[in-house]
């Protein structure tokens, strides 16, 4: 066991945890944000994406105690004060989800693009998304929710 | 259970390569660490190599381009290095799985998997690039046409770590492609790279087509004919049939693609 500290959605964590866990147990198991998904645990779904140090990445693929310092900002803090984000929203609308359990990486993929890149082309939507699986929607709700979001206001 | 290290500098990491015989190395993790969930590997220790300084960083020089260990693949897509005879590692990042992988996948982590098929390491091939490693004792300078031994096999021993991938300077133009199921996902069922010289020596290199990553060079673009060098280089391959493409398709694929690397690196000259 070892104790790491790091930032999620804003709030500082200290945590002690075995070494020999994933980011993606340690945000499910120990810090009780279950919004990230695991879907494969191989690195091939995108279910578990979180945003890390400002980069899209596969909770699953990394170890806890990589993230001692990291900051990470997983689905859990895309809503505010109970109010969904415009991304949410534009998911609902256009029907993006069906299970829904892709959206949470789904929507953490399409933040990351949008923070870095807020007007997006519908290729650059494709090819960000590359990394995130579904198996209900056939991903044409889910490019265009996005798409409604990079052509209007976040 | 393991214990995790990680390392800031390179001599508390040389310590740890003679102190922990059975020791991982630990970069982008996306091949470890599918192994550890799995119980394929069982380390004692799993060493972090990212928090040392000097393998974070991409240097070009006069005579050389250098990666660090722990640069990771997007990294090096955005550096602004891997432009003319450096853009066949530009290509083959860009077909590196998805912009979540290549978020954490390194250069030297695609380097030391070993795969037959990994997708980086044509375009290092036909780049005659080394890696240069360190050992409790010292380092070395390995050339990478004479680091792969098998399927995930390589010539570094258990105490040995890479520490940065090499790129001589070369001159002319470079290219990689690469034939998968699906775009993101799916790993190389045939991967090509060449470089054309401004002497017009051609350098080919594969992916998939045999136990170890494939280099073929060099062929004469002034005296030979594409016919001859398609013919020659299919005879230098050996692709099996296996989970992702049969023998008899990875042939017809090695062919198809070479001739679209040329296509894309001889321009006139065609």
């Amino acid at each position: 066991m070892k104790a790491i500290q790091l930032t999620v959605n804003g709030g500082a964590y200290k945590v002690f945890c075995p070494e020999d866990i994933t980011l993606l147990t340690l945000l499910r198991e120990h810090l009780h944000l279950t919004g990230t998904k695991e879907g494969c645990a191989a690195g091939e779904c995108g279910a578990c994406t979180v945003i890390y140090n400002g980069k899209p990445i596969n909770a699953c693929m990394v170890l806890a105690m990589e993230a001692d310092g990291a900051v990470i900002e997983t689905i859990e803090g895309e809503a505010k004060d109970g109010v969904l984000s415009p991304l949410q929203q534009a998911f609902i609308d256009c029907h993006a989800l069906q299970c829904g359990f892709c959206t949470p990486g789904m929507i953490m993929s399409a933040r990351a693009l949008l923070d870095e890149n807020p007007t997006p082309t519908r290729d650059e939507i494709v090819h960000a998304m590359e990394g995130n699986l579904c198996r209900c929607t056939g991903y044409e709700p889910i490019i265009r929710a996005i798409e409604q979001i990079a052509g209007g206001a976040q | 259970m393991y214990a995790f290290l990680a390392p800031k500098t390179l001599e508390d990491a040389r310590g740890f390569l003679e102190s922990r015989p059975n020791l991982k190395l630990l970069a982008g993790g996306t091949d470890l660490i599918i192994g550890l969930r799995e119980g394929l590997v069982t380390p004692d220790a799993v060493m972090d190599v990212k928090q040392i300084p000097a393998l974070t960083q991409i240097r070009q020089t006069e005579d050389v381009l250098e990666i660090g260990a722990a640069v990771t693949v997007d990294e090096m897509l955005r550096s602004g290095y891997l432009s003319g005879p450096y853009h066949a590692l530009y290509e083959a990042g860009e077909e590196l799985a998805n912009i979540l992988l290549r978020n954490r996948a390194t250069l030297a982590g695609n380097i030391c998997n070993a795969s037959p098929g990994g997708d980086m390491l044509p375009a290092c091939l036909v780049l005659d690039a080394w890696v240069e490693t360190i050992r409790p004792d010292g380092g070395r300078r390995i050339p990478l046409r004479e680091f792969f031994m098998g399927p995930k096999r390589h010539v570094l021993a258990s105490d040995e770590m890479v520490v940065k991938t090499v790129f001589p300077r070369a001159a002319g133009k470079s290219a990689y492609r690469k034939k998968k199921r699906i775009r993101g996902h799916d790993l190389a069922q045939v991967g090509v790279a060449g470089l054309l010289g401004a002497d017009g020596a051609l350098t080919l290199a594969f992916g998939a087509c045999g136990p170890t990553p494939i280099c073929l060079d060099v062929f004469d673009t002034n005296t030979q004919s594409r016919a001859e060098i398609l013919d020659a280089a299919m005879n230098g391959i050996a692709p099996i049939g296996d989970v992702r493409a049969s023998k008899e398709h990875r042939q017809e694929m090695a062919r198809y693609l070479t001739e679209a690397v040329l296509d894309a690196i001889e321009e006139v000259r065609v």
